[in-house]
């Protein structure tokens, strides 16, 4: 079987909702890490006592998955439900294929070492 | 018999000794008694070999000790085993070595024994060995095994003593930067979550340096050997036994947990010590986090034999030592300061509370260390302090003394060592060292409790961008210590019954509110913070910060800008102090912003947020009326907040608005009601009158024409245009305060100023002077002017140098073109004054061209 690396770029906020859904569809491992970034939401500039500051980069979550080819729609439809709020700023899911997968622990290989 | 056959039946004699004596370990737990039969198991081998190796004939001049951990007799399973090879004279050493070193080191190997062997004269060991000091001290802990007799009795009697009387400053020197590097390495704490327990800080070897340093001083008084555990400071000894028998306990379990000298005491391993109840009484089976808190309370009993580290004086240059010690000018007739160390010149003076308070208050200002007598002193004291605390009068005003400076953390610490904490304060038992045992808390919850303040006084040091936002944040708090108070206490109810722990803290803090006898401003401060502390950590991961409506929510929680400033320090130490690495860059700078958004917002949306009887604030209005009064008398209450802007009730305390509600009631028989009352170093001024054009620049015209520096200052007016104007100023000349009568003659001159007999102007020209001296700092004008943030009014906001009169000079340019103050939020930090105005003009926002107008004006004044 083939394997998929989804990672989803998320609002902070909405991390804990992604990660539940997840592991409701037996997805329990995932890379977590704390990002910034933007896309098409650009950043703003905000007054804090009498000084400008830019905020021009925002904080994001971003959580990586590799996953078996069958369970990669219903990931997907389940970031898309529980990450979005409609707003600008809702955030990315890029997909791509992954040819390999190794767990160090013993050298097993391909969707076994998932 | 030979030596190769020997070796089977010994090798056969070991192992079936060694699992004995492990298994007497996994029956009993008795991690002293598994030293001393394994020691006595090597004694036999070694003998045994010995015995094989003289057989063809004596060796002279030679015998075999022991040094170190199997000196003392305490050998643990998979140690090394030092063994000195001791000749009397150089020149036979070949002859020995093929004779009996060679063949018994070789058996021993054989035998699979870690042996760490070193061959030594005499008078090789009778010298100090700089390159390898370890040499020198392992001797300090040799012991007889067999050979020459006499030798070694020379070795024991005369020639250590002799070395060590002699190079006693060198050996306690490099023993104590030894231990000083070590705990180096390990961060200077005891809390890891996975500790090292025999290099780490509160671990054996700790104990150990500690009777090494008793046994030198002990040699060099009397040239004899004795137990150096009975050498050990009387207080400390007790808890000193009791916790090396654990730690004794938990090595050798990890030993034959792991087959190697390994002494990191992992996770899992955490656990499964703790389901055999491994050091504890009777070995019963705890949960790990209780296990772990066992431990730590061992490891803090270790730690407090460091002290004595302290009292070996560190190595020094020439020039520092022919100046010689140095004096702290923090000395007193009570307290002896050298070198940072902190002595008592009278042991019991510490009964008279006023002294142990003061002891602990230079502490925290100076980062100063109990010496051990000390600690002892102010320990032996307690029961005294006790029946002192039944009668304080006010324990707030010496605790508050000690949270205030920038090492309060340091001296809470020694408090907590010594007992005195937990004497004031039983709430605080409740979570001494208490686990949160989830592999991300790296403190127990007392030590967690110490570390936020600390965080926060740090802050005074940090040079990062961010750090110096939070710091600046800091710098403007008006009562700091009740954020730190609040710190203190915040985690308490975890070590409650309670369900929630926001709720047992809030229980238990009642208590210390009534041992502190805290004021009702402070109790609501306080609540406030423990309720909350949680609140902001959740909106940053649970709400997008850069929604407005969650802004507002927040806000809105929040309540005023004081709160906020507050909750913010308060968040940041918290997430701080769970582990080193928890406040990462990225939640930190979430924290600010979301902090900057909500400043921003209760900041500028005050004109919005008026309180109006027709709206929905009517039963809020309600709740405020004071009960038992009547019909009349109420309606008149309703119609004296009606209008006020909610942050009114928000910064007022009950107490406060029923003061101003009286000035209210008076206004009825004169122009205006004035009220002076002085404060913790500052006084505040509360006037109540008809709200009038100019009114805010006649006020602070007149308190500026006294010479005194305007702190803060709240303007606001009520429906039917009643202004309550409340300003605090520094009286830096001490006008007011070296002559009471003064305060009623500016109560009258500012009547004169308001009802318009007197004119400020004139009032500001003949009186006022100007700062001679440059300023200190330089702080550029910033004019910021927002028509989207109210739905009335234009907001101003701006940022300059403080200097007198500033505040005259603004208000006096919005009242000569004809704008009207509809509120104004003072505020000065440092040296840099941040006012907020809302400004109408004809009850409208000012158009883009007046508001260029404005502009230009005011940066023209304020250069």
């Amino acid at each position: 079987m083939m394997m998929t690396k989804v990672e989803a770029i998320v609002q902070p906020s909405r991390f804990e909702a992604v990660k539940e859904v997840l592991t409701e569809l037996g997805i329990g491992g995932m890379t977590i890490s704390d990002v910034r970034g933007h896309g098409r939401q650009k950043g703003h500039t905000e007054v804090y006592r009498g000084r400008e500051y830019t905020v021009d980069l925002l904080p994001k979550i971003k959580i990586e998955i590799v996953i078996p080819d069958n369970l990669v729609d219903a990931a997907i439809d389940a970031i898309l439900q529980s990450a979005s709020t409609g707003k600008i700023g809702d955030g990315k899911i890029f997909v791509s294929k992954v040819e390999q997968a190794i767990r160090i622990r013993n050298q097993e290989r391909g969707v076994a070492a998932l | 018999m030979k030596l190769e056959s020997r070796n089977s039946s010994l090798q056969d004699l070991f192992t079936e000794e060694s699992a004995r004596i492990q298994k007497q370990f996994e029956v009993s737990g008795d991690g002293k008694a598994d030293l001393r039969d394994r020691t006595s198991l090597i004694d036999s081998v070694v003998l045994e070999l010995w015995n094989d190796v003289t057989a063809s004939g004596p060796v002279e001049g030679f015998c075999i000790a022991a040094l170190g951990g199997y000196g003392r007799r305490g050998l643990f399973p998979y140690s090394d085993i030092d063994l000195l090879f001791l000749y009397e004279k150089e020149g036979r050493e070949e002859f020995i070595s093929k004779k009996a070193i060679a063949p018994l080191s070789q058996a021993l190997w054989d035998l699979h024994l870690r042996v760490s062997p070193t061959t030594r004269t005499l008078a090789e060991c009778g010298k100090l060995h700089r390159n390898n000091i370890e040499f020198n001290i392992s001797s300090l802990d040799c012991r007889y095994i067999c050979g020459d007799e006499k030798l070694y009795e020379r070795l024991r009697t005369r020639v250590l003593p002799g070395m060590v009387v002699r190079e006693s400053e060198n050996l306690m020197q490099e023993l104590t930067s030894l231990a000083r590097e070590r705990h180096q390495k390990y961060g200077q704490t005891i809390f890891h979550l996975e500790p090292n327990i025999k290099d780490g800080p509160g671990g054996l070897r700790d104990y150990q340096v500690a009777c090494w340093l008793a046994q030198i001083a002990e040699l060099k008084r009397s040239r004899e050997w004795k137990e150096p555990g009975q050498l050990l400071p009387l207080p400390l000894r007790a808890e000193a036994a009791n916790a090396i028998d654990f730690l004794d306990a938990v090595r050798c379990f990890l030993h034959y947990r792991q087959g190697r000298d390994l002494n990191v005491l992992t996770y899992e391993l955490q656990t499964e010590a703790a389901s055999r109840g491994i050091g504890l009484r009777g070995a019963q089976s705890a949960s790990p986090g209780e296990w772990m808190r066992a431990y730590f309370r061992q490891a803090r009993a270790i730690l407090r034999l460091t002290t004595l580290f302290d009292e070996v004086p560190r190595t020094k240059s020439f020039w520092s030592r022919l100046r010689g010690a140095r004096r702290s000018p923090l000395s007193s007739a009570d307290f002896s300061i050298t070198d940072g160390r902190v002595s008592l010149r009278k042991p019991d003076s510490v009964e008279d509370a006023n002294v142990m308070f003061r002891l602990f208050e230079i502490v925290a200002q100076d980062d100063l260390k109990l010496m051990a007598e000390t600690e002892n002193a102010v320990q032996a004291a307690l029961p005294r302090v006790q029946k002192w605390l039944a009668t304080a009068p006010d324990l707030w005003m010496y605790f508050r003394k000690i949270l205030a400076p920038p090492h309060a953390a340091a001296a809470l610490r020694a408090m907590h060592r010594v007992g005195l904490l937990d004497l004031l304060f039983k709430e605080f038992r409740a979570i001494d060292s208490l686990v949160i045992r989830d592999y991300y808390h790296r403190y127990t919850v007392d030590e967690h409790s110490f570390v936020t303040i600390e965080n926060l006084q740090r802050l005074a040091s940090k040079s990062g961008d961010l750090d110096r936002r939070f710091r600046d944040i800091l710098g403007t708090l008006e009562h700091p210590d009740l954020l730190y108070l609040s710190l203190l206490f915040h985690d308490v109810g975890k070590g409650m019954p309670n369900e929630s722990h926001v709720e047992g803290s809030l229980e238990a803090v009642q208590g210390v509110f009534e041992r502190l006898r805290l004021d009702s401003m402070g109790r609501e401060m306080v609540t406030f913070l423990i309720a909350n502390h949680l609140r902001m950590s959740a909106t940053l991961l649970r709400r997008d910060i850069f929604d407005p409506e969650a802004v507002h929510d927040f806000a809105k929680a929040v309540g005023t800008i004081e709160h906020l400033k507050m909750l913010t320090l308060f968040t940041y130490a918290d997430i701080k102090a769970v582990n080193p690495e928890a406040l990462t860059r990225w939640k930190a700078e979430m924290l600010w912003q979301l902090y900057a958004a909500s400043e921003n917002y209760l900041n500028r949306s005050v004109d919005d947020q008026r309180m109006f009887l027709a709206g929905e604030d009517a039963k809020q209005l309600e709740r405020l009326i004071p009960t038992g009064e009547d019909v009349v008398e109420a309606d008149r209450f309703r119609n004296f907040l009606d209008g006020f802007p909610r942050r009114y009730l928000l910064t007022h305390s009950p107490g406060e608005i029923s003061a101003h509600y009286r000035m209210y009631k008076r206004l009825g028989h004169s122009e205006a009601d004035i009220s002076i009352t002085k404060r913790d170093h500052y006084y505040e001024l509360v006037l109540a009158t008809k709200d009038r054009p100019f009114l805010f620049t006649k006020l602070t015209g007149t308190v500026a024409s006294w010479g005194m520096n305007i702190l803060k200052a709240d303007a606001c007016a009520n429906k039917s245009g009643i202004a309550l104007d409340v300003v605090r100023f520094l009286d830096r000349f001490h006008t007011l305060d070296n002559n009471p009568p003064e305060i009623v003659r500016l109560k009258q001159q500012l009547l004169g100023v308001i009802s318009g007999e007197l004119d400020v102007s004139i009032l500001m020209r003949r009186k006022f002077q100007p700062e001679k001296r440059p300023p200190k700092v330089s702080v550029q004008t910033r004019i910021h002017m927002d028509n989207e943030c109210s739905s009335h009014s234009t907001v101003v906001e701006i940022v300059t140098l403080d200097r007198p009169g500033l505040l005259y000079d603004i208000s006096s340019t919005f009242a000569e073109h004809g704008f009207n103050i509809e509120v104004g939020l003072i505020d000065t930090e440092g040296g840099t004054a941040t006012d907020v105005f809302y400004v109408t003009q004809n009850g409208a926002k000012l158009t883009s061209a007046r508001q260029q107008e404005l502009q230009s004006e005011l940066q023209a004044r304020l250069q």
